[in-house]
């Protein structure tokens, strides 16, 4: 048996875990989620914002999230790893300190262009929704913004993309269908469809103000798989 | 976001090495390089125009501080050689460390007087720190023999604007203020085509501006990142909460409607063609709390202006506890109207019935047509409201950086390649119209602007 029939293989078992997950979720009694939220503040003046596919804003709170009973935020002051590893202003365990306010002291800065932070949650677990608030101190709208779920901390072994909105494929990691949107105090949610992995990761390359990627704090919904 | 971005701003770094002989150098107290007199040193600037990489100093790594940066990072040919700011623990490292990600070798320094004594080769310095400052600052370097690109508003003081209009002329340096509309494609266009070549407004009898915010909370700091007290007293500040929030506190800044006000205000000045004859306003503190929020967290200015067209009455609100309708400015001729914001996508310009046609200005490329839209199924004509004239708009978009026109404009001036947009003198009349409405709302009165109010 080669490499090719072990990951084959592998990749079969996974498969009919997730399905059995699923299943086991949809026949779940679902509760919504229950996802504390942080003070609403824009100060300064917004950039441009000229951006194709963005997304109209709700213009009231966003509908509740159902997860199956239980499910809890498994990142909280989980180990954060960057490929920026010399923050612009911040450290990286901001993503996962359960501090989600805006103002200066609770976000991590990221070097320009395209960078990525990555979580490990200990464990695999089956994820329901990845939540990010990337700064909503100004209505800002990131590029990229690119949310993988992997087994592995490699992410090379078919890692499963849960949200993209890189258009033009510049990410180099598939183009996206995903909308642009502007960040705000909700944070983005992002249903992770029960997927397993241990491993969660968020690209992004800039915004419209700045270069530079930021992050408040990252939330992932789920439970560890027994 | 598309890889030609990327490409051409990775591109900037295509700069001549720098024969420096510093990374990094984290300065300690000033020594000898006060002993250089002012003179001196600015002789030993170079006096030519320039046409390589720009040597450019950031004095000020605050909130605006960093966005003139961005700009600048966009902008070919400019290199950022050093950082003066005294918030080491935040800002200050936050900037330091954004060059470094953009390979900007550059001096950091807490004092500016150090970094001027120091950094032998700058060509400009960019002033972005609390009103206060920008008079006793913008000197210095000038008389450094620097060109200098000051935030607005010039001077908390309408005698420290004068000082700085002073000193540009005494050195014959390069002063621009940051008045960044000045130098938008957007509001040059309206002004040198709409406004002056083709007169579709016919005669300005009114205009209606206003900047209108949410309630904002005061701002905060990382507990770790506290200055030393010792250090916030010798720069003016009683404690950390009044570095942070210095624009609400008299002495420091001029509030809410100099803050935000004066860009539009000065946009008044300049389509006019003219300068107020009087102010009224009224305002206050009424939300905030007055202890910690010093000037008025709103105002409400009428100014009358004599055109060479006759008396214009202009409107102006700033308040600070609800955004509807955000910003804008609004200018009303018998023969039309222009409705314009800093923000890109709002500019609407109509037409008043009896105004000759606009079809040569939409052929000559000034004007777009209103697209039209399809009046929805069973409308019913309203007849207690007038109409919707259709909305004209510009024939081109600005998406760049807002401030990014403005310092190009300052770069391409001290290369020889442009005249300032927005000079000393403009800076200076822009003050004193401004400053003169918080008088105005302090001594409850109408306040007269003599011509001489606007001369040095």
């Amino acid at each position: 048996m080669n490499t090719a029939h072990i990951r084959a293989i592998g990749l079969l078992l996974l498969s009919v875990q997730l399905l059995n997950s699923t299943q086991e979720a949809a026949e779940e009694k679902l509760v919504p989620l229950e996802i504390e939220l942080p003070k609403p503040m824009f100060i300064g003046t917004p950039q441009n914002l000229r951006v194709p596919n963005l997304e109209k804003p709700l213009g009231k709170p966003r509908p509740p999230f159902l997860a199956p009973m239980g499910t809890v935020n498994l990142a909280l002051g989980r180990a954060v790893t960057s490929s920026d590893d010399f923050p612009v202003i911040g450290e990286l365990e901001m993503v996962t300190d359960g501090d989600k306010e805006a103002p200066d002291g609770s976000f991590v800065e990221l070097g320009p262009f395209l960078q990525q932070v990555t979580i490990d949650l200990g464990q695999p677990c089956e994820l329901f929704a990845v939540v990010v608030w990337h700064y909503h101190m100004q209505p800002l709208v990131y590029f990229d913004v690119i949310i993988q779920i992997a087994t592995d901390s490699t992410f090379v072994n078919n890692p499963v993309t849960i949200y993209n909105n890189d258009l033009d494929n510049s990410a180099a990691l598939g183009m996206g269908t995903d909308n642009h949107y502007v960040e705000t105090s909700e944070g983005r949610l992002v249903d992770a469809q029960g997927t397993i992995g241990r491993y969660v990761r968020l690209y992004s390359n800039g915004n419209t103000s700045n270069d530079l990627n930021h992050y408040i704090e990252v939330e992932i919904y789920g439970r560890p798989v027994e | 976001m598309s890889k030609s971005d990327h490409e051409e701003i990775q591109g900037q770094n295509n700069l001549p090495p720098i024969d420096r002989r510093k990374f990094f150098r984290y300065s300690a107290a000033i020594v000898g390089g006060l002993v250089l007199g002012s003179k001196t040193l600015a002789s030993a600037r170079k006096t030519a125009p320039r046409t390589d990489a720009l040597n450019v100093a950031l004095l000020g790594t605050g909130a605006q501080g960093q966005v003139l940066l961005n700009s600048c990072l966009k902008i070919d040919g400019i290199r950022i050689t050093a950082v003066c700011d005294i918030w080491a623990a935040y800002n200050r490292r936050r900037v330091s460390r954004l060059l470094q990600k953009y390979h900007h070798e550059h001096g950091v320094y807490e004092d500016y007087r150090e970094m001027l004594a120091e950094e032998r080769d700058l060509d400009a310095v960019i002033i972005a720190t609390p009103d206060f400052w920008h008079a006793e600052q913008t000197v210095a370097s000038l008389e450094a023999g620097l060109a200098v690109y000051c935030e607005k508003e010039m001077s908390n003081t309408l005698a420290g604007a004068r000082k700085m209009v002073q000193a540009a002329r005494r050195t014959g340096r390069l002063l621009q203020i940051g008045h960044q509309r000045r130098s938008n494609p957007r509001y040059i266009h309206c002004y040198e085509k709409l406004i002056h070549d083709a007169g579709i407004f016919g005669r300005f009898t009114t205009v209606n501006g206003q900047w209108n915010r949410s309630v904002q909370p005061d701002l905060g700091w990382p507990k770790k990142a506290t200055i030393d007290s010792a250090v916030l007293k010798k720069y003016g500040y009683d404690d950390m909460h009044q570095f942070r929030n210095w624009r609400w506190f008299k002495g420091m800044g001029g509030g809410p409607v100099v803050d935000l006000g004066s860009h539009q205000i000065d946009i008044y000045n300049w389509f006019l063609e003219a300068r107020p004859v009087s102010v009224t306003a009224v305002g206050g503190t009424d939300y905030y709390d007055p202890k910690t929020h010093e000037w008025y967290d709103n105002v409400q200015a009428l100014y009358e202006y004599s055109t060479r067209n006759g008396t214009v009455r202009a409107f102006y609100q700033v308040i600070t506890t609800n955004r509807n309708g955000g910003y804008f400015e609004t200018f009303m001729g018998d023969m039309g109207t222009l409705y314009i914001s800093e923000a890109a996508g709002r500019c609407s310009i109509y037409r008043e019935d009896q105004a000759p046609l606009w079809d040569q200005w939409v052929n000559k490329g000034y004007l777009q047509t209103p697209v039209e839209t399809a009046a929805p199924t069973g409308a019913v004509l309203d007849v207690r409201e007038t109409l919707a004239p259709p909305a004209y708009s510009l024939p081109f978009e600005m998406n760049d950086p807002y401030h990014k026109p403005h310092l190009e404009n300052f770069f391409d001036a001290i290369r020889g390649n442009a005249a300032l947009n927005c000079t000393a003198e403009i800076g200076y009349e822009t003050a004193v119209t401004v400053l003169k409405a918080n008088q105005a709302v302090a001594e409850e009165r109408k306040v007269l602007f003599r011509s001489t109010d606007f001369k040095i």
